[in-house]
Order: C-alpha cells, then sequence, then structure tokens
C-alpha cells in the first residue's frame, strides 16, 4: 500500500528527514512515533504529496507520490496538526467544499456530507460556524474532511492532541471503525498501544526501530516478575529455595519476619515455579505480577541512546 | 485546470466575502467615494459625464483592491488550509483563477452598485452612454490588473497587511510612471509610457475601445496571475 523508499528532506542544511524507508500493508494501522521535531509531520507532508522530498521515492497504491499526484490525492485523506478550517463557513459549507473539490456532484456532496457528519458524531451541527467550535469539534471537522472521498489510505498527524480522555477514545473508536489502511503520528504512546499493528519509532530524521509494538517494547528489555511471599508460620528464610528454583533473581526488595518481596528479571516466566514452590512449602503468594515493559520504556531508551 | 474546481473555489471566496464583514465595509467605501468623486464631478465641472468619478475610482482601487486581495494566499497558509487544497486534487491554476474571478465578481458588484449615477445623469442631463459604457469597461479591466497584482503580493508572504502595503507598493510606479517620464529624457519617456497605466485607460474615456489597451490589460493579468502561480509553486520547494 505505502513504500516509502530512502527518503529525505532538507531544508538548505538542515536535515529533517534522513533516508527514511519502511512500508505499511493494506489495511494496517501503521503508528509514527517519536519526539517533536523529529520529522513525523514532514515525512507525511512528503507521502500527502504536499512538500517535495529532497531525495527518495514514496509510493502509494503503486504511484510515485511526486511524478502521479492526482492519483495519491485521490487516494489519500489527510488530518495536518492542526484541523485545516476556514473559520467563517459553517460546518455544512466546509465539508461540502470540501468535498466539491474531491470531485462530489451536488446530490452526492449532500449525502455524502450528512453521512459523515453522522459517523463522526457531528449530527445536528451543520451550520455551526467553525470559528466557533471547540477544539474536540474542530478535531472532528478534521477527521471528517479526511475521510469524506472515503480514501484508501488516511494519514493522522496528532489525531487527539490536545482532546479530553473522552474524545480521545471517540477519535480511537473512529480510527478502529474505518476500514482503509492508517498512518497517525503521535507522541502519545498509549494511543499507539491501542492502534497500531506495526510502529517506527523516528528521532532526529532516522528510523530508530520499527516493527510491532510487543518487538519495540522488547528494545526496554526482558520482562520483570514483582513476586511477594507470606509465610503462614514463623519466620521467612527459605528465600534461597526460591532463587534456585527460578534462577535469575535479580533484587530482593525486603524481607520482613514473615514474608519477603522480589523482584525478578528472568528470561523464562518464573511463575508457574513459584507458584508450585508455595504450594508445596504451605506460603502464602500475595502477589504475582508480570511488569511487561511498556512502549513508553522503549521510546525513552531509544531516544536518550540515540 | 478544471472549470468544476474554479467554480467550487470561486464559491467558497463569495460566501468567505460576505459572511464577514468583509466585503460589506468594501461596499461602503467604495459607494462612499463613487458617490463623492460623482458630486464633486458635476459640480466643478457641470458636465453629464462621469469622466472625473471613473478616474478617480481607477485610482482608488489602486489602493482598495489589494486590500481586499491580501487575505487570499498569507490567510490560506496560516490557517493551514493551503496544505487542505494542496493535498487535494485542485491545481494551482485553478486555485489562483477562482480566487481572481471571485474578486472580480466583487469589483463588479461594487461597479453594478454605482449604475445609479449614470441613472441620475439620464435624468437631468443627456449623457453619452458608449463613453459610460466604455468607461465602465476600462474600470473592469484596471480592477483586473489590481486584483491580479494583489494576489501576486499575498502568494509573496504569510503576513496579510505585509501583502496589502506590498500589492499597493507593486501597483504605485505604474500609476506614477506617467509623471516621471516628463522629468526623464525622450528616449526613456516613450519606453517607459508603455509601462504606465493611465494612457491606457484613456481610449476608453473616450468611447473607444482600442484593442491594442485591451491586450495590455489582459497581458497585465495574465503576467501577474502567472506570477502568483510561480511564487505559489516555488514556495512548495523550500
Amino acid at each position: 500500500m505505502v513504500e516509502v523508499t530512502g527518503v529525505t528532506k532538507r531544508y538548505g542544511p538542515l536535515v529533517a528527514v534522513d533516508d527514511i524507508s519502511f512500508s505499511v500493508g493494506r489495511g494496517e494501522v501503521f503508528g509514527f512515533i517519536g519526539p517533536n521535531g523529529a520529522g513525523k509531520t514532514t515525512t507525511m507532508r512528503i507521502l500527502t504529496g504536499f512538500i517535495p522530498a529532497t531525495l527518495g521515492v514514496a509510493k502509494i497504491d503503486g504511484f510515485d507520490v511526486f511524478d502521479n499526484p492526482r492519483e495519491v490525492k485521490g487516494r489519500v485523506g489527510y488530518l495536518p496538526e492542526t484541523p485545516p478550517l476556514y473559520p467563517d463557513l459553517s460546518v455544512g459549507d466546509y465539508l461540502r467544499f470540501v468535498a466539491e473539490i474531491r470531485g462530489f456532484s451536488r446530490n452526492e456532496r449532500i449525502r455524502r456530507v450528512g453521512e459523515v457528519m453522522e459517523q463522526v458524531g457531528l449530527g445536528g451541527w451543520e451550520d455551526r460556524i467553525l470559528g466557533s467550535l471547540s477544539k474536540g469539534y474542530r478535531q472532528r471537522v478534521g477527521i471528517a474532511q479526511a475521510i469524506v472521498h472515503k480514501p484508501s489510505l488516511l494519514i493522522l498527524d496528532e489525531p487527539t492532541s490536545g482532546l479530553d480522555p473522552v474524545q480521545t477514545l471517540g477519535v480511537r473508536d473512529l480510527i478502529n471503525e474505518l476500514d482503509s489502511t492508517v498512518i497517525l503520528s503521535t507522541h502519545i504512546l498509549s494511543e499507539v498501544e491501542a492502534l497500531c499493528s506495526s510502529v517506527v519509532m523516528i528521532n532526529g530524521g532516522k528510523i530508530a526501530a520499527s516493527g510491532t509494538v510487543e518487538e519495540l517494547c522488547s528494545l526496554a528489555g526482558t520482562p520483570a516478575y514483582r513476586i511477594v511471599v507470606e509465610s503462614s508460620d514463623g519466620p521467612f528464610s527459605d528465600l534461597g529455595i526460591i532463587a534456585a528454583k527460578v534462577g535469575g533473581l535479580s533484587s530482593v526488595d525486603t524481607v520482613t519476619q514473615d514474608g519477603a518481596a522480589l523482584l525478578i528479571s528472568a528470561s523464562r516466566d518464573p511463575r508457574p515455579d513459584v507458584a508450585s514452590l508455595c504450594a508445596s512449602s504451605g506460603w502464602n503468594l500475595r502477589l504475582l505480577e508480570r511488569n511487561k515493559p511498556s512502549l513508553s520504556d522503549a521510546f525513552v531508551a531509544v531516544v536518550k541512546g540515540a | 485546470m478544471s472549470m468544476s474546481i474554479v467554480w467550487a473555489i470561486f464559491k467558497k471566496e463569495m460566501k468567505i466575502y460576505f459572511v464577514s464583514p468583509l466585503a460589506y465595509v468594501f461596499l461602503a467605501v467604495f459607494l462612499f467615494l463613487a458617490g463623492l468623486f460623482f458630486f464633486l464631478g458635476i459640480s466643478i465641472s457641470g458636465e453629464a459625464s462621469l469622466r472625473v468619478m471613473v478616474g478617480n475610482l481607477a485610482i482608488s482601487l489602486l489602493f482598495l483592491l489589494p486590500m481586499l486581495t491580501m487575505r487570499h494566499f498569507a490567510e490560506e497558509r496560516r490557517q493551514g488550509t493551503f496544505e487542505l487544497l494542496m493535498t487535494s486534487p485542485v491545481s494551482l491554476q485553478a486555485l489562483i483563477f477562482g480566487k481572481w474571478l471571485a474578486s472580480m465578481a466583487l469589483v463588479v458588484i461594487m461597479l453594478a452598485c454605482t449604475v445609479l449615477f449614470p441613472i441620475i445623469l439620464a435624468h437631468y442631463g443627456d449623457p453619452d452612454w458608449g463613453i459610460i459604457l466604455t468607461s465602465y469597461l476600462g474600470l473592469v479591466l484596471v480592477a483586473g490588473a489590481f486584483c491580479a497584482a494583489g494576489l501576486f503580493s499575498s502568494s509573496l508572504t504569510d503576513d496579510q497587511v505585509a501583502a496589502g502595503m506590498l500589492g499597493v507598493l507593486i501597483l504605485l510606479p505604474f500609476w506614477l510612471i506617467s509623471s516621471a517620464t516628463s522629468i526623464l529624457g525622450d528616449q526613456w519617456a516613450e519606453a517607459l509610457q508603455n509601462f504606465a497605466l493611465l494612457p491606457h485607460l484613456r481610449s476608453f474615456g473616450k468611447g473607444t475601445i482600442d484593442s491594442s489597451d485591451v491586450v495590455w490589460f489582459l497581458g497585465f493579468i495574465f503576467i501577474f496571475l502567472f506570477l502568483t502561480y510561480r511564487s505559489l509553486e516555488s514556495k512548495r520547494w523550500r
């Protein structure tokens, strides 16, 4: 669906995007993460054909964004970081204008705009002036604008920035409902975890890491396990047994008279062993928890490590 | 350039003109000036003609129209809507032409409102309708030229006010050149005279349509719309 090969964008001496390559399959929700100023917006602008790349090739559905802008623009829906609205127009007038420049006939426009407004939760807002809308509603209009022509590829630049938690969930649900391929950029990592099948992490204009969410998480290290054990009768002194059984005991946080809290980072899951050990020794197992490194751990690791 | 896109842009611009106070303020200022010039014209000359009004309106438009067109590209870029247009199947040519047509439509509406004055003339005197018609044609052409230059200045900067000032600055030489030619030597005068605006309006004021003057104005419009295109196109690369 999307093939990006060796794309570079220079603004004079400044290199905004440096030799980026990735590909996105049909139907995928593809996440673009990275700190502010990493080159996410520039990459998206190149994909939409808004700015040309200095070097490299970007293809959408086999069409080069530079050589066949018409085919590409017809297939792509784009929501820039700030929704591109005319503050003087009403919601309906604006969306009908967008549908018109997208080539919809008069009747199709009216029907399709009504449909899209329902879809993004703007029903009954047709006559509101865009300039008077709150941030959340502007964002909805921005999304409506991007999907009005049923694009096969939807490019969203920070679609949930500045929204409250409920609105954020609304936008996520919307993205999940769409059956088009989606590329979204964000620095909100929970969003990527919730939505994306694969992720590219970009830092300083370069791809720092890429893969599935799980693959990226593993960059931040192996999972850690937290175990809290209590002995039911008398003092607790058998830490060594657990350690021997499990292997790779990384730290013992506290040992009290009648219990121990352990933090274990193990290459294999120690939980079944710990559980059976507790059962056979008559200890009470209070907590047995797996702490998966999160995407934000990976993010910090990559950004700091670069 | 697809005409349906031009039409879509045209309608959008007209909506924006008329939902904001912009168009009404312009109409008011323009009609006030037109009324003033009309009154002064007939009270000073005592002729049943629009000569004074038309001449002065042409100069007023030189200052007014860049203020009308200054927002066009400056604002699109500020609002980010330029990104919307450029990522839709909208060609720059269609965008520029649609915007120019919308500005022209507003000018034609403004001029249509001044039709009252020739009607008053006809009531009290015997004006030459041929001259009045050609004078209006001259005004439309001159306004077209000013709008084109105004659009060009708007494509140069994201700052609306700077764009407006720049538009006036671009147009002023075309007006003032006629006075400058008398100071300069003969060779220069002749060469520069071609660029002067007012001599090309003269034939319209006599009730004639000189095709070379029409071509001059159309050429002026074309050159500035083309420069607008080049300026917007080159911005993509930076």
